[in-house]
Parts: C-alpha cells; structure tokens; sequence
C-alpha cells in the first residue's frame, strides 16, 4: 500500500502520459497517432505549460495561487488590447500587469498574514472585475498580425510557444535545482518555522513565488492572445483547476515542499493528451468535465493520504528514537 | 492573557512591574472592544446614511423590502456555508448544487411525480453531494477547498447531462407559490424562510450540543475528541446541512423564474462565504453566527442595490466585490492575531 501509494505520488505524471497514449493510440490510431496530432498537443499545452510552471512554483513554496485564470485573461487582453500603443508595450504591459498581481498577492500572504487561496480568491475575483470593467465584456481583436508569431508561428516543424515554453523550462530548471533562492522554496514549503529558523527569508520566498506565477499567468496570457489573435472575457474560466490539477498529478503536494518543473512540465502534457484523446473521440463536453473533476479529487486523496502515512511513520520513527 | 496573575516567582508583596497603573473595574478595556466583531453592523449604518444622502428612493419600505428578497436565496445558502465555516471548513460545491437540484425538482414533476416528493429529490440530491463532500474531506483529510471544487464541476456537468444544456419549465402550477408568493401581501416566503433559519439555527449553534460541538470542532479538535465528543458525526452533518440548504435554494430559485439552468447558482461559492466572512464569522472557524451572517448578506445586498441605483456598471460592481472580501478577509486575519 505504502509502496503503491509512493509511485502513483511520484510518478503518477509520467504513468498517466504513458498509459493515455496506449489508450488513445489503440483507440483512434489513425488520427491520434500522427505527426500533425501531437505538434497540435505541443501547441495546445504550450499555452496552458507557463502558467502550471508558475503554479508549481508556488505549490512547492506552499502557497496555491487561484488567480491565475482571471490574470492570464487580463494579460491576454491587455496584449491586443494596448497595439495601438505598439506591440511592445503591450505585451510588456500585460506581463507587468501579471508581475503586479503576482506582487499584491505576495503581499496579501505574508504581510496580511493571510491564508494563500483565500487570498488569491479575492484577487482572482478583482482581476475579474478589472477586466470586465476593461472589456466592457466585449472580445477585442488584434491589429498587429506579427504579434501571431509567437503563439501561431513556427521555426522548421517546431511550434515557437513550444520554445518558449522549453526555454522557461530550462530557466526554471536552474532556479529550482540551483539556485539558492529557488532551493530555499522547497525549504519554506517543507517547514517553514525550520526555514526560518535556519536563517532563510520565508517572506521574500513566497514574494518571489507568487510574482513568478503572476507572470507566468500573464506568459500564458499573451500567447493565447498571439495565438487567438483576440482575446475574451471567458479565457481562463477553467485554468484555476487545471492549474492546480496538472501541478498535482506532476507530484506537487498541497501541503508543500514536493514537486518539480519537470514533473509539472509532464502533468501539463498528460492532461493536454488527454483532453486532445477525449475530443478526437467525440466525448461529450459534460463527460470531459466530468473525468477532470475525477481525476483531481482522486489526486487530491492520494496527496492526503500519501501525506497522513509521511507524518504517521515519522511519528513512529520519534518514538522508536 | 491577564497581565495581572500573580507571577510564583516573586514574593507575593512585591508588585510585579509588568502591572498596568490599577483601575476600578479590573482588566482595562480598550476604546473599541464593544465595537469589536460588529465591522458589518457600522458598516450597514454608515451604507444607509450613505444611501439615504445619495438617492431618494434607497430610504422607501418598497426598497428595503426589494433588498431583503433579492440577498433571500444568497442568505439561505450562506447559512449553511456559515455553519461549515464554524468547523474552519468550506464548500464550494454549492454553486452546483443549486442548479443541479433545480433541475432534479423540475425532472421529477415532468416525470409525473407529485409536488412534495419532487421537492424531496431535490433536497436529496442535495444531501447526497454533502455526503460525498463530507465523506471524502473526513474519511481522507483531504483539502476540502480543492475537493468541493472538483465535486461542484462533478455537480455541473451531471445538471449539464440531465438537461442536455437545455432550459427545463416546471409542470405543477403551486410549485410556483414557493417563490412567488407572499404573506401579508408584501413579504415574500424566501424572506421568512431565510429568517426564521437563521434564528433556528443560532438557537441550535448557541444551546445544543450538536451546536456548542460545531465550535469545538473548529477551535480544538483534539480537546473535543478528549471531551468524547461526537465530532465526526457533527462535522459530517455540518456539510450535509450546507448543501442542503444549497438544494433548497435551488428549488426556490426554480420556482420563482419557473424554470432552471445547470448554471443557476454560479458565483453563489464565492459570495455566500464572503456575506458570512463579512457577518464576522471567521474563516479559521470556531468564531461567529448564523444571525452575524444576515447582517453580512444584508450589508452585500445594501452594495448591489446602491451600485445599481447610482447606475454603476455592473462591471464594476465585480470591482467593489472583490474589494470587499480582501477588506473583510484581511480585518478577519488582524482580528485573529490580536
């Protein structure tokens, strides 16, 4: 059970991926298993990838950031929404916008003391306004078509989001795996008194965590707008969960401390194949609901269970001491 | 903490000087402290005053009767989303379940099923999901935040089944006196439901054991485990009691427009902990009341109803939402450290 529980937390990322493409693939071989298939899986998770990663950050830190869908659609927004002012500006504008959502909620969790979800709940919940307020609740069409390069464009057979995403994969790689500011995220999510204690800044920590994952929200924003060429006020509705979701099944833990950008890197593909399966099958949209639900409460047990057997044998190892 | 217990490690003549300059009347008391927990009730005095300067029709009987049955269905699901925030948990489920047992009152009648039993299977349906909701939080400690999240996509999508994405009518003319009717000719049922609910269950909370157990859950488990206290149980009825009340706010709803969507109650997770929240009942548990809660809901309706009043955009009124809940939820966390 022990042992059971152990792989399917670890690994549970690349088992799925493994045995959705055996599925889909004996399936609908013809239109799963081709070339022009999986370059649409690579774009599709592409857009989603920035804003898991960011998730994941904060997730080891041991924050949860709920925000993030209401942020990707405001940068999305401001995006196409500020070309006339160049393209420039606008993209810098919507990821200076992320930047600044990433920093009220920083703010709120360790100045305001409060808890992370509450926290970005209410911002997610303001950003929304600000953005219907923004949009007026119209879609707003770009008048930049070089602005489409990187969400549409491609260099040879390679889709650029999907090299953009691998260079952020490789940043976050060394921030995580290498660099002190990044290792002492684990530190603060694993036990943040003993962080503390041990002399790392828990506050600047969770800082640097949520401003990333505002950013990365904001990442994904503008290239779903670059790929869209327009953005809409329903963009995002469903990124929470399957933000928190594809962190989860890459071995994140809602109690913090665990995870990686690898895995979450792997949690996005496996949930991009599996929608990409469902709808090539012709699976109803409910259905389609329905299985993501499933499949986050059977990760979010298998997170507290994994966790309650963690805690209950180092309970056991105090005694025995 | 009391300041002037006698500290044992000094002779008892010798005054402590940690000691404050002594009063009549013992322990001092800051300025503010009966004015302490009651933030929504200045707040609603200083939102009338307001809405009374600002437009001269907020202040009319006709209004405030208005605002009462508008927050009437947010009220109801907040009392039970009060109740479950008492044991420092919460359902986001309740979304769904207000459309999904609109729905399954509404598919009873057309399937020839009578008045009263159509409404229990949409009360049922209810108490179901607070059962999977509680089994799974209790059975596993599960983060009940991210599960009832997932449950009320789970609700959703089965309500987005049942009804093809279609509009359903219901078939029994009385059902529509639920939400339509009014007693004296001007109070609407809803409003009374709410009411008398609230004042019930303060009764329950405040006098009962299952009540008084309901706070120890939320303040210290282990000492009410100690004390063998029925907390699992409790805890489970906590979360049976929210998305019942959830259901019965769907069946409501339902019958006051006549017929229901699977997305009717969208926006009511979020709204219904930020009136209890604002009533001062707090998010970590243990502190707080269902009748708290009226002023909250109230306090939210008072908001809307300026807004659209003052001919707000109803973009903007989102804004002032938001706004609201992070005021409320930071006056919370300072409240609990002090």
């Amino acid at each position: 059970m022990k042992r059971l529980l152990g792989l399917l937390e670890n690994h549970s990322a690349a088992l799925l991926v493994f045995g959705l493409v055996i599925a889909f693939g004996s399936s609908a071989p013809a239109t799963f298993l081709t070339g022009s298939n999986f370059e649409n899986i690579a774009r599709q998770i592409s857009l989603d990838a920035p804003m898991v990663f960011g998730q994941m950050v904060v997730l080891i830190a041991g924050g949860i950031d709920i925000s993030v869908g209401s942020t990707m659609a405001m940068a999305a927004s401001l995006a196409i929404g500020l070309q006339p002012f160049g393209t420039p500006v606008a993209v810098l504008g919507a990821l200076g916008f992320g930047l600044g959502v990433g920093v009220v909620n920083g703010l709120l969790v360790t100045k305001g003391k409060i808890v992370a979800f509450v926290a970005t709940l209410g911002t997610m919940s303001l950003v929304r306004g600000l953005l219907l307020t923004y949009t007026g609740q119209a879609s707003l069409v770009g008048i930049d078509p070089a602005f489409t390069f990187w969400g549409d464009g491609q260099i040879g057979p390679v889709p650029v989001s999907f090299l953009v995403v691998l260079t952020m994969l490789l940043g976050l790689y060394a921030l995580l795996g290498h660099l002190r500011q990044g290792r002492n995220l684990y530190a603060i999510g694993g036990n943040k008194d003993a962080a503390f204690l041990g002399g790392v800044s828990v506050n600047k920590g969770l800082m640097l965590a949520f401003m990333l994952s505002g950013l990365m929200a904001a990442v994904s924003g503008v290239l779903v707008a670059s790929r869209l060429n327009s953005a809409s006020v329903q963009l995002g509705a469903d990124a929470p969960l399957m933000s928190i979701s594809a962190a989860l099944i890459g071995g994140a833990s809602l109690f913090g401390g665990k995870g990686s950008i690898i895995a979450a890197f792997f949690g996005v593909l496996a949930l991009g194949i599996l929608n990409n399966g469902m709808n090539l099958l012709g699976v109803p949209t409910y259905t389609q609901i329905a299985v993501r639900a499933l499949i986050l409460i059977t990760i979010v047990v298998i997170d507290a269970l994994a966790t309650r057997l963690r805690r209950a044998e180092l309970d056991n190892a105090r005694i025995l001491e | 903490m009391n300041s002037q217990e006698v500290d044992p490690s000094r002779p008892p003549d010798v005054p402590s000087n940690k000691a404050p300059p002594a009063k009549s009347g013992g322990r001092r008391r800051h300025w503010s402290e009966p004015l302490r927990n009651q933030t929504a009730v200045l707040l609603l005095v200083v939102l009338v005053i307001a809405g009374s300067l600002l437009s001269d029709v907020f202040l009319t009987p006709r209004n405030l009767l208005n605002i009462l049955w508008a927050v009437s269905l947010l009220g109801i699901v907040s009392l039970g989303q009060t109740v479950l925030l008492l044991t420092a948990r919460f359902d986001m489920s309740v979304a769904g379940v207000v459309g999904l047992a609109g729905i399954v009152t509404v598919l009873a009648q057309i399937n020839g099923f009578g008045l009263i039993a159509s409404i229990g299977f949409g009360l049922g349906s209810g108490v179901l999901v607070g059962l999977c909701n509680g089994g799974l939080v209790l059975a596993t400690g599960a983060n009940p935040f991210l599960v009832t999240l997932a449950v009320n996509l789970l609700v959703y999508s089965l309500a987005l089944s049942l009804t093809e994405s279609k509009t359903l009518y219901a078939t029994i003319p009385e059902f529509n006196l639920i939400g339509r009717g009014q007693l004296f000719g001007f109070l609407h049922y809803s409003v009374i439901v709410f009411l008398a609910l609230a004042v019930g269950l303060e009764f329950v909370l405040r006098r009962t054991i299952p009540g008084r157990t309901i706070y120890v859950a939320g303040l210290n488990e282990v000492a009410g485990r100690l004390s063998g206290l029925r907390l699992q149980i409790t805890k489970l009825s906590a979360f049976v009691l929210c998305s019942g009340l959830a259901a019965l706010t769907g069946i409501i709803m339902t019958s006051r427009i006549n017929s229901t969507i699977a997305s009717s109650g969208f926006g009511m997770e979020f709204d219904s902990i930020i009136a209890a929240v604002l009533g001062g009942t707090s998010l970590f548990g243990g502190r707080g009341g269902t009748l708290r809660t009226i002023v909250g809901v109230v306090v939210l309706g008072v908001i809307n109803n300026l807004l659209v009043l003052l001919n707000v955009p109803s973009e903007a009124q989102q804004i002032a939402k938001g706004l609201v809940f992070l005021a409320v939820v930071l006056a919370d966390s300072a409240l609990r450290r002090s």
